[in-house]
């Protein structure tokens, strides 16, 4: 006896017997309400009783019917093996059990012909037996819809054609509105109900209804056939651990479904919580078992997650190599191999390791050309050589500390012995670049580096650009400002001939064409030609420029200079006199007379009397934006600017803006400080820009604290500029952050502040950082100027360490 | 998300966006629209498609971003591999 049958029976029990007929009477009855176990026990008292023909055909009545609802049950092994007792037992009755053993054997192939064939003529309740069986082991509807044994009306096998149809159509391609409709003959006591609920889940599950497909996967009978797939269903909607074991079977229909999405699924998942737990050979194992799976997925996808992966080991400080052998897993694939070198190099950069980041681009950018996958030249190969050259430190003096030499000269004479790699001569990356393609942003970025080194090589790759390309302005106006500034103004003035002639009205072809003739009228002044300095002052007057601001005062003043300088005492009063009247403010008319007459060498005219706080305020941002504009230097006496930085209250918004650029440009952001504080003050349409004059005041402060207050409220200056259009504001908040980017002390690779952390602040934090600038009137401590630093060798770096290790690695597989 | 080629030109980049516009309209699905619009903006041109190829793709702050950038495929692969399954255990 089975398991199963020693379960606590819930069938009546065997009432005693009392006569054959009601004997058979009970024994039928018992039959027919499924009672087989009662049926058998009641029969075979009987037989033992009467052992009679009646009583041996009533018994394998009994044990037909009980083998029939096992076989209903699947219980086919038990079956069987009752069925051969029987057999054994009542051998007159074999060829009655031999059919029985045959169905429960092709029943366990899946060879459902035999009951189908019966089923044709059963009568209830061996219909419901078959139906039962089928229910459980009828794994595809076609078996029932091509049984030839059932007539072609018959209307389960009508049913059964309508579900093999809607089966095919729903794993094939989304179904037509109504189609579930054909369902409605399948009624919920069919052998076919468990197929209506699949194929509806399986319709909700491709409709993304997920909830619907689930509740239609609960409906199925978990004895079902169609049950078997309820679990791999739930697998695919997402739902955790809803799949044990997985046959092959199981794992080539999730992988055809999803395109291995699932499984990648659970390792990104596995990854996540390895990298959470700082657990790197999981991590790893992970890595190896997801990089596989991207063969199925966009390449995109697969750069997505390296840089990704790439980027959380680098925070958590693990060993790089380990990872990039997995990610490196095909060696044959050289394209990736060159792909993975180029995610690390932007990694490092990220982090702000520059030095290894160069490394990475430089070999990525060698082995790309080489195998063709970049041009040799051409933007791409160009672009990529400015993207290095970006990458060193602004300072230049933190490249010279990091390979532990005094000047720039000396690092080229190392890079020369083949002592350091080229690439670390920025230099030669532009001129590179400049042979690759030779763009305007290639020469831009020449010059602006030669600008700062080498004056003479910035003005070279100048006249280089305008040569590969005349219609530029740009080339011309380095090249007005380059000859201006080392006094060749006739050359100067050539060349602003041929930049008028490009485009005469642009408004810095103007200020060059005004700065050049005033140029030209100071020197002649100085030259004591005070006739042709006063025709080019008389020149200077009919330029457009002229009329902007207060230009004309500075040209009275130059005027007032010349007259002194001539002799011409009573023209020099009556020009004071006239400037006087124009300007309406006497602090403003000493700050410019000083200014020019200290340029010239000569004595400032005398001091103004007392003047009101207004009038001072106004006086230094007029000033200021004068100067300025003509790039002029602007001589202000201390006590004039500690007054001012004092009290600011009434000054107008356009003035603290000024004063706020006039700090910065004079090297004052004590001023500037001041200046932002009052304009943040109150709300207004300059908000942005005191926020922007604030953060840069804070960038010179001393503390690490100032310069993390800068970083905010730059940030929130960079997003209210945005949202104002103030695309100018937006740029010079971009560059400013940028420029307090610096390695971060306390992480174990050089990450940078969280400047770049490009998330805009929210409406309310931009608030909250406005109220508490507000509230704080403490003028921080500013250096005034960066004192020069003793070189001193760097010491070496702790990230270095860990990248001995893979550098190690990449050597061994390059 | 606009499903082209990296070697796509302008025109077939702009033809893939107005395709991807039809699939997810402004009015009707707004976040999908929001997407298709950032992708198309990072590739619109040749400049910024160089720039994506060469200083791209930027890593994502957590690795389940991903995976959200990543909807679970749902692919009609006909009856076959369900019912290798009905039929795989015997």
């Amino acid at each position: 006896m089975s398991k199963r049958d020693k379960r606590p029976s819930h069938h009546r029990p065997v009432q005693p017997l009392t006569s054959p007929e009601e004997s058979r009477v009970r024994v039928e009855s018992l039959i027919a309400s499924g009672n087989t176990r009662g049926a058998l026990d009641l029969a075979k008292q009987f037989f033992k009783e009467a052992r009679s023909t009646e009583a041996e055909a009533l018994v394998i009545a009994a044990y037909e019917a009980r083998i029939g609802e096992m076989l209903a049950q699947g219980l086919y092994d038990e079956a069987t093996a009752l069925a051969a007792l029987v057999g054994e037992r009542f051998p007159a009755h074999r060829h009655r059990i031999v059919p029985l053993v045959r169905q429960s054997k092709a029943i366990a192939a899946g060879d459902l012909r035999p009951l189908l064939a019966e089923l044709a003529a059963a009568a209830r309740p061996r219909r419901q037996e078959i139906e039962a069986i089928l229910t459980r082991e009828l794994r595809d509807p076609r078996l029932l819809a091509d049984a030839d044994a059932l007539a072609a009306d018959e209307p389960l096998r009508r049913a059964a054609r309508a579900v093999c149809d809607l089966f095919a159509a729903v794993t094939s391609g989304p179904l037509p509105e109504g189609a579930l409709a054909a369902l409605d003959q399948v009624s919920r006591h069919s052998p076919l109900a468990p197929w209506k609920l699949l194929i509806r889940a399986l319709d909700a599950y491709y409709r993304r209804a997920d909830g619907v497909a689930l509740a239609n996967l609960d409906a199925i009978p978990p004895h079902a056939a169609p049950a078997r797939l309820v679990p791999v269903l739930r697998h695919l909607i997402g739902e955790p651990g809803a799949l044990d074991q997985r046959s092959p079977a199981v794992g080539a229909l999730i992988k055809a479904v999803s395109g291995g999405r699932t499984l990648l699924r659970q390792h990104l998942l596995r990854l996540g919580r390895a990298l959470e737990a700082r657990d790197p050979g999981t991590a790893v194992a992970a890595v190896e078992r997801i990089m596989p799976l991207f063969d199925f997925e966009p390449v995109p996808v697969k750069r997505i997650f390296t840089a990704t992966v790439l980027q959380h080991w680098y925070r958590l400080n693990l060993n790089l190599t380990p990872l990039v052998e997995a990610l490196r897993r095909d060696r044959r694939d050289l394209d990736w191999q060159r792909e993975t070198q180029r995610l690390i190099a932007l990694t490092l950069e990220r982090a702000g390791a520059w030095e290894e980041a160069l490394l990475f681009w430089d070999g990525y950018l060698t082995a790309a050309t080489r195998a063709g996958t970049l041009p040799a030249a051409g933007r791409a190969p160009a672009r990529v050589l400015l993207h290095m050259a970006e990458l060193f430190p602004a300072e230049r003096e933190a490249v010279l500390d990091r390979f532990c030499v005094a000047s720039e000269e000396d690092l080229e004479a190392l890079i020369r012995a083949g002592e350091l790699p080229e690439y670390l001569d920025r230099g030669r990356l532009l001129a590179r670049a400049r042979r690759v393609d030779p763009d305007p942003r290639v020469f831009q970025a020449l010059v602006a580096h030669w600008a700062t080194r080498d004056p003479r090589l910035a003005e070279a790759e100048a006249e280089a650009w305008r040569q590969a390309r005349p219609r530029d302005l740009e080339p011309l106006l380095h090249l007005v400002r380059a000859t201006e500034r080392r006094g060749a103004h006739r050359r100067a003035l050539d060349l602003l001939d041929r930049a008028e002639a490009i485009n005469r009205v642009h408004p810095e072809v103007r200020q060059s064409r005004f700065r050049l003739l005033l140029a030209s009228a100071e020197r002649r002044i100085r030259e004591g030609r005070f006739a042709l300095a006063l025709a080019d002052l008389d020149r200077l007057e009919k330029e457009p420029v002229a009329t902007s601001g207060d230009t004309s005062a500075y040209l009275g003043a130059v005027r007032s200079v010349a007259a002194r300088r001539s002799g011409d005492g009573a023209a020099a009063v009556r020009l004071h006199e006239e400037l006087a009247s124009r300007l309406g403010n006497g602090t403003m008319l000493a700050l410019i007379l000083s200014s020019v007459a200290e340029s010239f060498g000569l004595e400032p005219p005398d001091a103004p009397g007392p003047a009101s706080p207004a009038e001072t305020v106004q006086a230094l941002a007029r000033s200021g934006d004068l100067f300025r504009a003509l790039d002029r230097p602007l001589a202000v006496p201390p006590a004039l600017l500690a007054r001012v930085e004092h009290d600011l209250s009434g000054a107008s918004p356009a003035d603290l803006h000024s004063l706020c650029v006039g700090g910065l440009y004079m090297g004052r952001p004590a001023l500037t400080y001041a200046a932002s504080g009052e304009g943040l003050a109150s709300d207004g349409p300059l908000l942005h820009r005191f926020l922007l004059a604030r953060g840069r005041a804070l960038a010179a402060a001393a503390s690490r604290r100032e310069r993390d207050r800068a970083v905010l409220c730059l940030r929130a200056a960079r997003e209210l500029a945005g949202r104002a259009r103030d695309m100018d504001a937006v740029r010079d908040a971009s560059s400013a952050i940028d420029a307090l980017a610096r390695p971060h002390e306390t992480a174990p690779w050089p990450l940078r502040v969280p400047v770049a952390d490009t998330e805009p602040l929210a409406t309310e934090e931009i608030a909250r950082l406005i109220t508490a600038e507000r509230a704080r009137r403490q003028v921080p401590t500013f250096t005034a100027e960066k004192a020069r630093r003793k070189r001193q060798r760097a010491p070496r770096r702790p990230q270095r360490d860990l990248f001995d290790d893979f550098f190690a690695f990449l050597k061994k597989n390059r | 998300m606009l499903g082209i080629e990296e070697t796509a030109d302008d025109e077939a980049v702009r033809a893939a966006y107005l395709a991807a516009v039809r699939r997810s309209p402004p009015d009707r699905d707004p976040e999908g629209f929001r997407r298709v619009r950032e992708a198309y903006e990072a590739v619109r041109d040749e400049e910024r498609r160089l720039a994506l190829r060469l200083f791209g793709p930027a890593p994502l702050d957590r690795l389940e971003a991903l995976l959200e950038a990543m909807p679970d495929e749902r692919r009609h692969v006909g009856p076959g591999p369900w019912l290798d399954v009905l039929r795989g255990d015997r």
